[in-house]
């Protein structure tokens, strides 16, 4: 059987030849699922004014939580130096990004702490209600991304 | 060990932080995403806040209906503790009351969810802490989730199918966790 490996088997570091790839074909439904998220998070018909680079600095930013360097590899370092800085976990000194770096931060690592008040933030450093539902979902994609492949590293390993 | 009492859970509201989608201004996108008319009285808040974004609402509610709704596989009440275990550690109250009721609804026993509440790890049988303990893991960030616990799933009977879709379950509420908990409060 061949296959065209999606970003989930890429960042699970699944083999070619990986039994798991048949487990995974039980569910196309998932792997199509994913790979539509994966798309509409990054490159949306309509990005709502976050352009694809920023968006996926941000993702890259999610990713670097997770101690796996083939999901990192998914997210290109950005070419210009504040997206870049935004990418690699670094400083960034303009507010609407600092604003970003930080909300993205903390919903990464601690959801439960998310308060109406860093909405606000949000708002006021000029984030749309529509880029602030499109921020969340992006990162919370990368967050279950991140799991994904670290379950099915996990199955691949304990074969 | 002493009797666990049983817990009955009333459902909470939840009320976004933020405006969501009238249906009256609703685009043609939104509408099509939220599959209605604006004719329609009866969409809740959370799909209303979420069509601001109908790109992202369709792919994920696909995604997520296709992991909690397949058939075969993992039971479904085993999807439901494994999203409850996520929406614990994520501090998504909403979440954890939703599918705390929809396990005991599925499960027809309400013993899983009062030992749970109760912090009464004894009361949970090996399979079924053996899943929210691989869901605790799974969840914390970065995941702490490691062989041993893939061992407890596969002595407790699951095959690599339905581990997968338990892993997916987890990995799902971590992104329904981060969306409705930040954007709204339940009461």
């Amino acid at each position: 059987m061949t296959h065209r490996p999606d970003a989930i088997s890429l960042a699970a570091g699944l083999a070619n030849d990986s039994p798991l790839h048949t487990v995974r074909s039980f569910r196309p439904e998932f792997v199509e699922g994913a790979q539509a998220c994966r798309a509409a998070v990054l490159t949306p018909e309509d990005d709502l004014g976050l352009n694809p680079e920023l968006r996926n600095a941000i993702a890259r930013r999610v990713a670097l939580g997770a101690d796996n360097p083939e999901l990192l590899s998914g997210y290109p370092m950005p070419k210009t130096a504040e997206l870049a800085a935004l990418a690699q976990g670094r400083i960034v000194t303009t507010p609407a990004l600092i604003a970003l770096a930080h909300h993205t931060d903390m919903i990464a690592a601690n959801p439960g702490k998310a308060t109406a008040a860093d909405l606000n933030t949000l708002q006021q450093v000029g984030y749309s209600t529509a880029q602030i539902v499109a921020l969340s979902e992006l990162l919370a994609y990368v967050c279950f991304q991140i799991r994904v492949a670290h379950g099915l590293k996990l199955l691949e390993r304990t074969k | 060990m002493t009797a666990i009492p049983q817990i009955t859970l009333k459902p909470l509201k939840w009320t976004p932080h933020l405006p969501p989608v009238e249906m009256a201004d609703a685009t043609p996108r939104q509408l099509a995403a939220m599959q209605v008319t604006p004719s329609a009285k009866k969409v809740s808040a959370y799909v209303r806040t979420l069509a601001h974004d109908p790109d992202s609402y369709v792919a994920r509610t696909t995604l997520f209906n296709a992991i909690m709704y397949a058939q075969d596989g993992l039971p479904r009440e085993d999807r439901e503790l494994g999203a409850l275990g996520a929406s614990l550690i994520n501090g998504c109250r909403y979440c954890a009351n939703v599918h705390a009721r929809q396990h005991a609804r599925l499960s027809g026993s309400t013993a899983v969810i009062s030992a749970l509440y109760a912090g009464r790890r004894d009361g949970l049988s090996e399979r079924d802490a053996a899943i929210l303990t691989f869901a605790e893991a799974l969840t914390a960030t970065p995941p702490t989730a490691d062989a041993s616990h893939i061992a407890a799933l596969r002595d407790a009977g699951m095959d690599d199918v339905q581990i997968t879709d338990l892993i997916h379950a987890i990995a799902i509420f971590g992104w329904a966790n981060r969306l409705m908990h930040p954007l709204g409060h339940s009461d």
